[in-house]
């Protein structure tokens, strides 16, 4: 799986967390551009990417990503380290 | 002359000083935290201003007694927050509060008053930074105006930090009422003694399942503690008893609210409708609010927290 798979997994969850047809996700967008992007939906788009790839994060990480990249390279690590 | 309109300028900027700094603060250091709070706070109404100046230069008052900054109150805070986020990932994991038992959350929380001081500190910023708690603060001011004249004993139950009873306090007057407040705290007490700051309280150290009154209440205020107990019929139940057959209750409680200390989980506003009736209350009249401005359907789907408020009598 590449960056670009999972960002355009990340992008249909976004979608149905946020409730927003119109997001359109790249790997330099952060919560200051996607309106409704806040501390509680968060919370809840991390829940969902852990159930949608069976994976856990740890509180660090889970507050430490800046934007949607960091958070996809995060999911690739993980996978891979799986393996 | 000063008109009308200037002093409602003055007084926004006054407040907004203290408002703003402490938006900013939160903005810098958690960034989709203030993102939310912000907008959350979007037309809130003029009353708002109104109301949080006041509250904000009492606070800064009370924080200046203890030799601290408002900047210390924002940490505090901060640090609930991080602490709710992490509560907040398990819930939406599991669908269950972390803490399962009442000596769980006494051991971790109630029992240590470091731990509580800075809880109480970030609650009470939390009544004036959070939309849905300020909107049950002014309906609990509403209800207290409804039986003003009424009422001559006046409990709290898990007083906290002690806004809820300092506004009770301004609205019934002190002349020719006792007023009582109970927390199983010490350290809660503490901070409601210093907030509140006023004689006429006598301040009561209890689990308030042991505690005995020979002389039954008018009023008695239990804000946000139904869902600190494994079982909130039995507490209402005991509530119940200590108050006079025509006495009233405000109660406040919210759901799918994780916290290091939340134990009993109300699903939805029904479950604690329940709870009420089969404590032997009827409800004079209730409101409930989420906690983030979002239709019923998507707040049910997303579990969004919402605070249930209610005026209640015996039956």
């Amino acid at each position: 799986m590449t960056v670009q798979d999972v960002l355009s997994q990340f992008n249909e969850i976004f979608i149905d967390v946020l409730d927003d047809e119109d997001i359109k996700l790249n790997l330099e967008t952060t919560a200051d551009d996607v309106e409704e992007w806040d501390s509680l939906s968060h919370i809840q788009l991390i829940v969902a990417i852990e159930n949608k790839y069976d994976i856990r994060f740890t509180a660090s990480e889970m507050e430490s990503y800046r934007n949607v990249g960091e958070m996809c390279n995060g999911i690739l690590n993980k996978l891979a380290a799986k393996v | 002359m000063t008109t009308v309109k200037d002093n409602k300028e003055i007084l926004s900027e006054a407040n907004n000083s203290l408002l703003n700094h402490i938006l900013k603060t939160i903005k810098e250091k958690n960034p989709r935290h203030g993102k939310k709070i912000t907008k959350n706070l979007e037309n809130i109404g003029d009353e708002y201003y109104k109301k949080s100046a006041e509250f904000f230069n009492k606070y800064a008052l009370f924080v200046k007694g203890e030799g601290k900054d408002v900047d210390y109150g924002v940490d505090c805070y901060l640090k609930m927050i991080g602490i709710m986020m992490y509560e907040q990932v398990d819930f939406f994991r599991t669908g269950e509060y972390s803490c399962k038992s009442f000596e769980e959350a006494n051991k971790a929380v109630y029992s240590n008053p470091e731990v509580m001081e800075s809880y109480m500190h970030g609650l009470l910023l939390s009544q004036f930074l959070w939309n849905h708690h300020y909107k049950v603060l002014e309906f609990f001011i509403e209800q207290i105006n409804s039986v003003k004249g009424q009422v001559n004993k006046y409990l709290e139950i898990g007083g906290g930090h002690g806004l809820y009873l300092s506004e009770a306090m301004e609205i019934l007057g002190t002349n020719d009422i006792d007023y009582h407040c109970v927390d199983i705290s010490a350290g809660s007490l503490e901070v409601a003694k210093k907030f509140v700051d006023n004689p006429k309280v006598s301040y009561r150290q209890y689990n308030i399942f042991d505690y005995d009154e020979a002389e039954k209440y008018d009023f008695i205020t239990m804000g946000e503690v139904l869902e600190h107990v494994e079982d909130p019929v039995a507490l209402l139940e005991k509530l119940g008893s200590l108050l006079k057959p025509d006495g009233m209750t405000f109660i406040t409680t919210p759901t799918n609210s994780p916290a290091i200390d939340h134990i009993y989980l109300f699903r939805n506003a029904p479950e604690i409708i329940e709870v009420i009736h089969k404590a032997g209350f009827e409800i004079v009249k209730d409101f409930k609010i989420y906690s983030e401005d979002v239709s019923e359907k998507r707040a049910e789907k997303l579990k969004v927290p919402m605070m249930y408020a209610a005026l209640i009598k015996k039956k």
